[in-house]
């Protein structure tokens, strides 16, 4: 049965403490931006560079330009629930529950595809 | 800065009605942002499906916390979603704005019906905490409360506790291995019929990613009424859901150039503050008198869109 035995709640409220971090970091780092981009007199119409550099990411957080704290927000956001299946993954191969192991392990293929896929195109 | 202030507000806003009437931000947010900031429907939809993840991220940790959501059910059912939502990025690129307008405006009107169909649903004394209305303090119900939940009959919420799991007989001696089923059921509840929540995921997954909100939409009654997980249940297991959903078409739209950084960042946190405003006045609101005015909006922005998409491309 679903999440009755103690190893799948506490696996449970790992998962729930794992969310809960990941939105209110990224929503903090969303916001650290979003005041930049106030101090700076940036506009959200001007026109972007919507192309993601990893490599940009660390230079513009110490220069304190906006761009840095977004993209950082973003990318929390995006890796919020696949840390999450990730955690899963761990937690359901620890409780030795193979069927689900391979569900969670399924779950991050998905996405670990559109990643590839995404980046071949681009 | 002006332009940010007004974005802002405007995810406020779009954050607070979504979560007073139990939708996700996706349906106020790509419209605000075709049309309030001249935002193609690929670009808006991209922004979409960050406030969603946000929202989604924050409400499902405190589902969980309270036992409302079935992790095994809902992990069962994000393969297929992601599946779908991975088809729908790349499709997404695919499309002209003018077909995504269309398809939008049909989901808008589809949400309008369903909304006049609602439903208020009884007030119980009787469900466990785990069938109990999943409000979380402070946090936004997000996309599942969820839009089309209670156009849904309200017969499998009302399970007695405890008496949905069927017995299996088994001989003398054998040992009966627990089925998918088994795994997916709770002692409250028996899950039922996995075929059409495969289907569902699917559907919802693809919806998901071309139109920029969470597919609880579809989620939702799929489990309830085919499925037979409780609403409450199923409403808390689609919002864990929308964030693996949403991610996986997102993570196309970030990796292809698709999200513009600023102005995600404005939206998304005013989505957060007003789903969080929402959740937290949700109680002093008279939701009927809102959900009529909603429902005329919704109409009045498929109109739009509808215009939109057979307008000159």
């Amino acid at each position: 049965m679903a999440g009755q035995d103690a190893p799948g709640r506490r696996l449970e409220l790992l998962i729930a403490r794992l969310l809960n971090l990941g939105a209110l970091a990224s929503v903090t780092l969303l916001a650290i931006g979003v005041v930049l981009m106030a101090l700076a007199g940036r506009s959200p119409l001007e026109p972007a560079d919507q192309s993601l550099d990893l490599a940009m990411i660390p230079a513009d957080i110490l220069a304190l330009r906006p761009e840095g704290f977004l993209w950082l927000g973003l990318i929390v956001v995006l890796a919020t629930p696949a840390s999450r299946v990730a955690a899963s993954v761990i937690g359901f191969a620890a409780q030795r529950d193979r069927t689900m192991t391979l569900v969670s392990a399924g779950v991050l293929a998905v996405i670990a595809v559109g990643i590839a896929l995404s980046v071949g195109q681009s | 800065m002006i332009a940010a202030l007004v974005m802002m507000g405007g995810g406020v806003a779009a954050g607070t009605f979504g979560s007073l009437l139990g939708l996700g931000g996706g349906l106020l947010i790509v419209p605000l942002l075709t049309f309030g900031f001249n935002l193609s429907i690929r670009e808006a939809v991209a922004i979409s499906l960050v406030c969603v993840i946000v929202t989604s991220s924050a409400s499902a940790g405190v589902f969980l916390q309270r036992r409302v959501a079935n992790l095994r059910l809902g992990m069962t059912l994000e393969f297929f979603t992601a599946l779908g939502a991975l088809v729908g990025g790349l499709i997404a690129f695919t499309l002209s704005d003018r077909i995504l307008a269309g398809l939008f405006a049909l989901l808008l009107v589809y949400v309008a019906i369903s909304m006049i169909r609602r439903r208020e649903p009884a007030k119980r004394t009787d469900v466990s905490p785990a069938l109990a209305p999943p409000t979380p303090p402070g946090i936004p119900p997000a996309e599942a409360s969820e839009e089309l939940a209670a156009a849904v009959p309200p017969i499998v919420d009302d399970l007695a506790v405890g008496a949905a799991v069927e017995e299996r007989p088994a001989e003398r001696g054998q040992v009966v291995r627990p089925t998918v089923l088994d795994r997916l059921s709770t002692p409250d509840y028996r899950v039922r019929n996995v075929g059409p929540g495969v289907a569902g995921s699917l559907a919802a997954g693809v919806t998901s990613a071309l139109l920029g909100v969470g597919g609880g939409i579809i989620k939702v009654p799929v489990m309830n009424l085919l499925m037979g997980v409780p609403l409450r249940v199923a409403t808390a297991t689609s919002n864990l859901m929308i964030g693996v959903t949403a991610s996986a078409g997102a993570i196309v739209y970030l990796l292809r150039g698709g999200i513009d950084p600023l102005v995600a960042g404005p939206t998304a946190v005013g989505v957060f503050v007003g789903a969080s405003i929402g959740s937290r006045i949700a109680h002093r609101v008279d939701v009927r008198v809102l959900r009529a005015l909603f429902v005329v909006v919704l109409l009045y922005t498929a109109i739009q869109m509808a215009l939109r998409a057979m307008g000159p491309g």
